[in-house]
């Protein structure tokens, strides 16, 4: 478990992508395309039941349920998300 | 012997049979396919039993010298007959874990699946599911037949144990009055200690699995384990979109409804009324919600908050009122007098089933 090698961190922007780039296919529908902030930073996480080896670092993302549905609430999912699916969010100032 | 599927959102009558029905379809390959059959493989493999012991033994089986007697149903009608079947499932997933643990040195394998038998790079290596169809009545009759042929291969395999001398049937029956026996449930106990030493709940929430390590719970093999806490400014709810992702390894299993299509779809789409309409639970429109999907290799659960009038109760009473909802987020934590008029009506406790392994 390495925090070290994560490329993102707590608050960071981020847009998950809307194709599967390579490698883990787990992230689901609902959030490709879409923008999030990194709510937790998990590193790299070995998981011994994987016999294909390791994966690049994990995340938590925050989206507003407004981002992946037509509703308006107050209400945030929080969605497990692999380095290789996303790309930084440049903030407005 | 129990049916544990049947608790919210139909406590006390089912509504929805077929729902049920695929529930039992779903656990009951699951248990066959990943629980069971690669055991055999494995022992196999290593000639602890052998398939000719497996044909002998099936070939002179008499049904007085069974070891598992199944209960008969209680009643003709389809809420009777449904149940019949979810207990039937319970106690074939029991009996795997009669034949998984200790029975035999190096039995206790890993065979949850990954994501090469899930077909995540080639759909060649995927564990093949067998599809169901038909209606109720067809699925219910075909479902009683699997369980009686499962139910086979286990009684057979039991019995090749004990002929080949890994166990005494003496044993075995002491084993499975224990597994019958209420234990328990370390969601409870869990929880119960972090409403009772601060310190531990800071562990807990801060580093999930390794705060178990220390208080001696059975913590599980893998990944990361998240505690998120309610309070009274956010309310969480735990899914997995993809599939049912859920520590199993330390809470046991999930209530039916979680790895129900309409949860894991509905609960990410309009997650306030998804927890209304399923769990009649109100959440304040101006509380947050969050929604955790478990996509990946970590695994989450609820930390509730610790119900009113809960004072100066010790550890052991404070774990019966902690539910396997509440550890979802789809319920609240029991509140003494809703748990004495359970207790009153013998509403049983949501004991989860616990896995072999």
């Amino acid at each position: 478990m390495s925090e070290m090698a994560s490329k993102y961190k707590i608050g960071d922007a981020v847009m998950v992508a809307n194709e599967n780039p390579t490698g883990n296919p787990r992230t689901p529908k609902y959030v490709r395309g879409k923008r999030g902030v990194v709510g937790l930073v998990h590193g790299i996480l070995e998981n011994i039941r994987d016999h294909r080896g390791i994966h690049k670092p994990l995340y938590t993302v925050k989206f507003d349920l407004s981002e992946v549905s037509t509703c308006h609430d107050q209400v945030s999912i929080w969605v497990d998300v692999h380095e290789e699916w996303l790309s930084e969010v440049k903030q407005d100032s | 012997m129990s049916g544990k599927h049947g608790h919210k959102p139909f406590e006390g009558h089912m509504h929805d049979y077929m729902a049920h029905i695929k529930a039992v379809e779903e656990d009951l390959e699951y248990y066959r396919a990943k629980r069971f059959e690669p055991r055999i493989f494995y022992l196999l493999r290593r000639n602890v039993v052998t398939f000719y012991d497996l044909l002998k033994v099936r070939a002179s089986l008499k049904k007085k010298d069974h070891f598992f007697k199944l209960a008969k149903p209680q009643g003709k009608n389809i809420e009777a007959r449904v149940r019949y079947l979810e207990e039937w499932l319970d106690e074939y997933v029991k009996g795997i874990a009669l034949v998984s643990a200790r029975t035999v040195e190096g039995m206790d394998m890993v065979t949850e699946d990954n994501r090469k038998e899930r077909g995540d790079y080639d759909d060649f290596f995927k564990i093949k599911k067998k599809e169901h169809h038909g209606t109720l009545e067809e699925r219910m009759a075909n479902l009683q037949q699997d369980l009686a042929d499962y139910s086979e291969l286990l009684e057979v395999f039991v019995q090749a144990l004990i002929l080949r001398g890994w166990a005494t049937r003496e044993d075995l029956a002491q084993r499975w009055k224990q597994l019958h026996d209420e234990r328990p449930w370390a969601g409870g106990v869990i929880v119960a200690k972090a409403w009772s030493d601060p310190e531990f709940k800071k562990a807990l929430l801060d580093t999930g699995r390794e705060a178990l390590r220390e208080m001696g719970v059975h913590q599980g093999k893998v990944g990361k384990l998240v505690v998120v806490e309610n309070t009274d400014q956010t309310h969480n709810v735990i899914v997995c979109t993809l599939c049912s992702c859920y520590p199993y390894d330390i809470l046991g299993d999930t209530p039916w409804w979680y790895k129900h299509e309409s949860y894991r779809t509905n609960i990410v789409q309009n997650p306030r009324a998804c927890v209304k309409d399923m769990f009649q639970l109100e959440v304040p429109s101006d509380k947050e919600l969050r929604v955790w999907d478990s996509t990946s290799d970590v695994r989450y659960f609820v930390l509730p908050q610790r119900p009113a009038g809960t004072e100066g109760m010790s550890e052991q009473e404070l774990a019966k009122l902690v539910t396997v909802d509440s550890l979802i987020g789809a319920g609240y934590a029991l509140e003494p007098s809703q748990l004495r008029e359970r207790e009153a009506a013998h509403v049983e406790a949501e004991a989860p089933r616990v896995r072999p392994d």
